[in-house]
């Protein structure tokens, strides 16, 4: 009961949020006709507004791509940071955990400095996210059999990252300081400025997928956080659910870097405030990570664009806004992280 | 043909063995206490019977057919772990834990039904710690959490418990609660395999008695005929005197005590 209504009033938050953000930027436009615009646009209800034509090149061409992007990552890294956290049984976990940021940064930093397409670095950052936890699989899998298969994910996520920031230290180190070593910086500190709606289109099916299936899989991850010979003896096959838990979460986490670089925090502290709200029951968890680092993307990116004249880069702020929030959070670390 | 066994069974860590050539048979609906000092392969033995574990030679049967022949969700079906401490590091209360015994049960994306949800509520009355079941589990006390544990396998339908030295950690009158809880399922048909470090506990059971040194069974056979003053000081390395207490129950008193007086 207590969940529906929060589940009720968070959907409500987002979609005003939404509106929000659609009306706020260089060139506002205020509630009223925004209402109009949509009605007219979408559901063919009303009469169009004024200067309709300039309206609707803002609102669907540039500010509704770049939005929708927002949300999908926003939920995206949540969910995945949600999930890593159950399946190592350790609330401060980051989607990161496995090296899938550092791999992807990488080769998003390759792809800049090698290709000239904006299609080919999203390929290179792609593939090595995934490149970069096959790595930390590989490290896990030399010691496979003794010992908790965790704690060598663990490590071996450590290594894959040490090795792929290594890397892309060396890349930056002989890219083009004039022309290549700028792009690849601001790369890293994301942005959502480049989104159009051809990326949009490409990575919208297998986040919002793999988003919905992640989220699923909370009956299955509560169940391996009490660890996996309980797992197994409840008849749950440990590794066959750990492996597709960690295939949608990395395939969630390189997507988000694909789209807008590296955004830190908010896969580690949105579940927290999720579980703060909901309790740690991944099944009601998950889909409340969805909406509400959705939620707080959008309003750091809408912070990020229209609060200076210059636009901040989204990981400096959730970075900054990120932090104290942690703080904060760590105060139920006590309690169990309830 | 037997119920639930294990025959020859050898299993290594790397290079060193941790049991070698062990037999084991369980009836339905019998108590096994399996005793022995530390790092004799207690533990390692009941993984193997749960499957959790593959010995390197041996098998273990489970009605007529190989463990390994079951898949993990039927094997749940049958045999269920009670583990000595469950590590719970999010705040998951008793009754979400208890449910999670329902799991084999489910398919992906379906939610529990409202069967599971009364057959997890009908084992928690069973135990009586149904008052328990809104409380966070890393805040019950070790009794009760122990009670939760198996509140879980009884919700998972499993008759086999295995459960790795069930009281330990709990106070005298918990004990004495958790053996009597066991007494009682096993009369209604529950079988029991479980490690533990007092014989007298086995011997207030009644079943039988493994006795496990060094990767071997040193004894077994009826707990009353198996659990012997030479066995417990061959085992231990203790010099204690098994007596009858007046209604013919057999007590251990160690030596010290006698010469205190």
């Amino acid at each position: 009961m207590k969940n529906s209504f929060l589940f009720g009033l968070m959907i409500a938050v987002l979609v005003a949020s939404l509106l929000i953000s659609l009306a706020l930027g260089r060139y506002e436009i205020d509630l009223s006709t925004l209402t109009q615009l949509l009605l007219w646009k979408v559901l063919n209800i009303g009469t169009a507004p004024k200067e309709v034509m300039l309206l609707s090149n803002i609102v669907f061409d540039i500010r509704l791509p770049r939005i929708l992007a927002v949300v999908l990552v926003g939920a995206a890294l949540s969910v995945s940071g949600g999930a890593f956290q159950a399946m190592f049984v350790n609330p401060l976990v980051s989607p990161g955990i496995l090296g899938v940021l550092a791999g992807a940064s990488f080769g998003a930093a390759l792809g800049i400095m090698i290709s000239d397409s904006w299609f080919g670095v999203q390929l290179f950052s792609f593939a090595f996210g995934f490149v970069a936890v096959l790595v930390a699989l590989g490290v896990a899998k030399i010691y496979g059999r003794s010992g908790s298969q965790t704690i060598l994910l663990v490590l071996g996520g450590v290594i894959s990252s040490s090795l792929f920031s290594a890397l892309l230290s060396m890349v930056k180190y002989v890219a083009d300081p004039y022309n290549k070593l700028p792009t690849i910086v601001y790369w890293l500190m994301g942005s959502f400025s480049a989104v159009d709606m051809k990326t949009l289109s490409g990575v919208a099916i297998p986040l919002i997928l793999s988003t919905i299936v992640l989220s699923f899989m909370g009956k299955y991850l509560n169940v391996l956080s009490l660890g996996d010979e309980d797992a197994k003896a409840l008849g749950v096959r440990v590794v066959w659910v750990r492996n597709s838990a960690i295939l949608l979460a990395t395939l969630l986490s390189t997507l988000t870097v694909v789209v807008a670089g590296m955004i830190g925090w908010v896969g580690l502290i949105i579940p927290h405030i999720a579980r703060f709200l909901v309790g740690a029951d991944n099944r009601v968890l998950l889909p409340m990570c969805a909406l509400l680092g959705a939620t707080f993307l959008i309003i750091v990116d809408t912070l990020c664009r229209t609060s200076m004249s210059v636009e901040i880069p989204i990981g400096i702020a959730t970075s900054l806004i990120g932090i104290p929030i942690f703080v904060f959070a760590l105060k139920n670390a006590k309690k169990g992280f309830a | 043909m037997s119920f639930y066994s294990a025959e020859n069974l050898y299993f290594s860590y790397n290079t060193t063995p941790i049991l070698e050539g062990v037999d084991l048979h369980i009836q339905e609906g019998s108590i096994v206490s399996l005793l022995g000092p530390n790092g004799t392969g207690k533990s390692t033995l009941m993984k193997l019977f749960l499957g959790l574990l593959s010995p390197q030679s041996g098998e273990v049967r489970l009605k007529g057919k190989t463990l390994q022949s079951y898949s993990i969700k039927e094997r749940a079906l049958h045999v269920s772990y009670v583990p000595q401490s469950t590590q719970v590091a999010f705040a998951f209360c008793a009754l979400d834990i208890v449910m999670m015994g329902r799991i084999a049960f489910e398919s992906w994306f379906q939610k529990p039904s409202k069967t599971d949800k009364d057959l997890a509520r009908a084992a928690m009355e069973r135990l009586g710690i149904v008052h328990l079941e809104k409380r966070t589990f890393q805040t019950l006390s070790g009794g009760e959490k122990q009670l939760v544990l198996i509140a879980r396998s009884l919700a998972q339908g499993a008759k086999i418990l295995v459960m790795d030295e069930p009281v330990s950690g709990l106070d005298y009158g918990n004990q004495l609660r958790l053996l009597e809880t066991i007494m009682k399922l096993s009369q209604e048909g529950y079988t029991f395999l479980k490690s533990t470090h007092f014989p007298e506990h086995a011997l207030m059971l009644g079943g039988y008695t493994y006795a496990l040194k060094d990767g071997h069974i040193l004894a077994h056979g009826l707990t009353c005929k198996t659990i012997t003053q030479e066995l417990i000081n061959e085992l231990y390395h203790t010099n204690i005197e098994l007596k009858q207490t007046v209604c013919g129950y057999p007590v251990c008193i160690p030596s010290f005590v006698h010469t205190k007086v």
